[in-house]
């Protein structure tokens, strides 16, 4: 296992007192593996992406639970190693690739000195491979767009150089956060490919953060779908995506315009996320749930094996087991 | 049905100093009374220039358009039909509610544009608290300031605040692009809802493929500017013509589409492309000679249209 999160809980401190972002959650990345974390705004993705990173702000607090990289403890390591692990061993992309870039340095120059800083070459060789990390992210012309400032550039290609960044290292894991959701479809279709490509030539493991159900089913070899800070779902994507364990799956799933017939009404998802700070007593899906019993709303169901290779928190899967 | 609007040649452009950029290019489509319309194309292809142009904060640079039979641009004017008959619902009702103002005062704003007796009869507690009700939020909401709600409660709030001038037609410009899957699902159905009570047309501009074929009757594919297809939404996606519609069409990351040959980009040409030449040119995987004069815009069937030399 390359990554392994254990009943994760992060709370933030506000002014209205404390909210936990996370609860519980726990995952694991194999070598390898691209494992795709879905849900909608507020629902954790983002917090466990910076959690691992260690890039969590100073009113959030682990609370409990252990993420271990490689077998190696991250919450015991001190700010100067998990420094040296951030972009050497685990790299990251974002979903905004302009604030990712040094807006007044060329990007051959921001490629070179991340080269440089990682790998203890010389700065002239650093240059060279730069150009080869702009090929690898298939840039036609490296020369011409290793002299380029970022805003010269297309939101496309500058993310192409993000993930050229974050692959120089070249790390072991790859936290990717919406890397495509400010681009068009066509280029997002085109950065998808180079991730998955980069991910098999090179063994990456890749964690993708996204909202979108059709990014998942295109590029993760496993899927877990998040809720109000909690884990509801995981599983091999193409099964979970065909019959989903979940009612708030299956409610995601249909609540898309892509198979709808447009005499038809979409079947929303009724209500709204539940406000975190008063967590419900039962299962956090419960008020919007067209399967809800009455122990739901009482007590909330852990995430357990309901078949091989899939996990639900839900009540109604329980009986199955 | 009745044609409502109708772009006939329209074109604009941006200066900067000694440079200038097309945003449209000899643009014709026509929107029938109560139908709607879908644009799509990527960023930067004029979709939302086009919508501007309909409300009046763009002027075309050429060409006309008329709503209803009559011009909207007028020597340099906007000619405002009838006030408040034509509305818009921009993107990110973040930033189209002003902050400091209260919904009440949001959602009432557009009347400011009416005759006081209109303003009277339109801007009454009833009909405020009935149009709250419709697009699914409270009266007691009211009162209460834009940040109180959530994204899909604010487009609601810019929903009521676009209908409360009764207008027979509204400019969507990426209305729930914003928005999380399950909350779009509920604001695409409002707003279905609302277009067949109210007989309303509507021009819904958005990148998401999905949404528009869930949404539209007519589809105009927009590319650098050009309208390069448009014609009934089912067909269009069944057999779509233009090399970019299929681009398009094939790189929808949907999980139910079947995962057939997927059409990408071709690399870049080497070729030395003038003003002329097709906008599509660069990067089409069909090019050809003749492409280097730009096709013009033709007719298939009555309805359905293309601008490329293989399909016309």
């Amino acid at each position: 296992m390359v990554l392994v999160l254990k009943d994760l809980c992060v709370d933030f401190t506000g002014m209205r007192g404390k909210v936990r972002a996370l609860n519980n959650v726990s995952l694991s990345i194999e070598k390898g593996e691209v494992l795709g974390v879905v849900g909608e705004s507020g629902s954790g993705k983002s917090v466990t992406a910076l959690s691992i990173l260690g890039l969590l702000g100073s009113n959030a607090n682990i609370s409990n639970g252990e993420i271990s990289y490689s077998g190696q403890n991250l919450l015991t390591l001190g700010p100067k190693e998990m420094q040296s692990l951030r972009g050497k061993k685990i790299g990251m992309v974002f979903q905004e690739p302009m604030t990712a870039l040094h807006p007044t340095m060329k990007v051959g120059n921001q490629l070179a000195e991340v080269i440089k800083r990682h790998r203890s070459v010389s700065k002239r060789q650093a240059c060279k491979l730069a150009i080869e990390a702009l090929k690898e992210v298939h840039i036609h012309d490296p020369e011409l767009v290793a002299k380029k400032y970022p805003f010269e550039l297309s939101g496309g290609m500058r993310q192409r150089i993000v993930i050229a960044l974050a692959m120089s290292a070249p790390p072991d894991l790859l936290i990717a956060d919406e890397p495509t959701t400010a681009l068009d479809v066509t280029i997002q279709k085109e950065i998808l490919q180079l991730i998955k490509e980069l991910n098999d030539r090179r063994g990456t493991s890749v964690l993708l953060i996204t909202h979108d159900l059709g990014v998942v089913s295109n590029v993760c070899d496993r899927v877990m779908v998040m809720y109000a800070g909690e884990v509801v779902e995981e599983g091999i994507t193409e099964a979970v995506l065909n019959a989903p364990s979940h009612p708030y799956t299956e409610a995601l799933l249909h609540a898309l315009p892509d198979l709808a017939d447009p005499g038809e009404p979409l079947k929303a998802i009724p209500g709204e996320v539940p406000d975190l700070q008063n967590r419900p007593a039962g299962c956090a899906f419960a008020s919007r749930c067209p399967k809800a019993m009455d122990i739901c709303g009482v007590s909330a169901p852990a995430l357990e094996l309901v078949s091989t290779n899939r996990s639900a928190a839900c009540w109604l899967r329980r009986d199955t087991h | 049905m009745n044609t409502l609007i109708d772009f006939h040649s329209v074109d604009k452009s941006f200066h900067k100093g000694k440079q200038s950029v097309r945003a449209v290019v000899d643009a014709n489509l026509t929107v029938k009374k109560g139908s709607v319309v879908g644009l799509v194309g990527e960023s930067g292809s004029g979709k939302s220039t086009l919508g501007k142009m309909l409300i009046g904060l763009e002027m075309p640079s050429e060409g006309s358009i008329h709503f209803e039979g009559t011009p909207l641009w007028k020597k340099k004017k906007f000619m405002r039909p009838r006030p408040g008959d034509i509305q818009t619902v921009f993107q990110d009702p973040q930033s189209s509610l002003d902050p400091r103002m209260r919904v009440k005062e949001i959602i009432l704003e557009p009347l400011l544009a009416l005759g006081s007796r209109e303003r009277k009869e339109k801007g009454g507690r009833e009909r405020l608290t009935s149009l709250m009700k419709r697009v699914g939020l409270k009266a007691e909401h009211l009162d209460r300031y834009p940040h109180e709600f959530s994204g899909g409660q604010r487009q609601r709030i810019a929903i009521a605040r676009a209908l409360i001038t009764d207008p027979s037609f509204i400019v969507l410009d990426e209305p729930t692009s914003a928005l999380d899957v399950s909350v779009q699902a509920q604001v695409l159905n409002l707003l279905k809802e609302l277009k067949n009570e109210r007989n309303l047309t509507y021009l819904f501009i958005s990148h998401n493929m999905s949404v528009i074929r869930y949404m539209c009757d007519v589809i105009a594919v927009m590319y650098k500017g050009r309208i390069v297809e448009s014609g009934p939404a089912r067909e269009l996606f069944e057999s779509p013509r233009h090399p970019y519609t299929k681009i398009l069409l094939s790189s929808l990351p949907s999980i139910f589409r079947e995962k057939g040959p997927v059409l990408s980009f071709a690399p870049p040409s080497e070729m030395e492309t003038g003003e002329e030449a097709c906008g599509f040119f660069d990067r089409c995987p069909f090019r050809m000679e003749a492409c280097l004069k730009a096709p013009a815009f033709e007719a298939i069937t009555e309805e359905h249209g293309v601008a490329c030399y293989r399909e016309g």
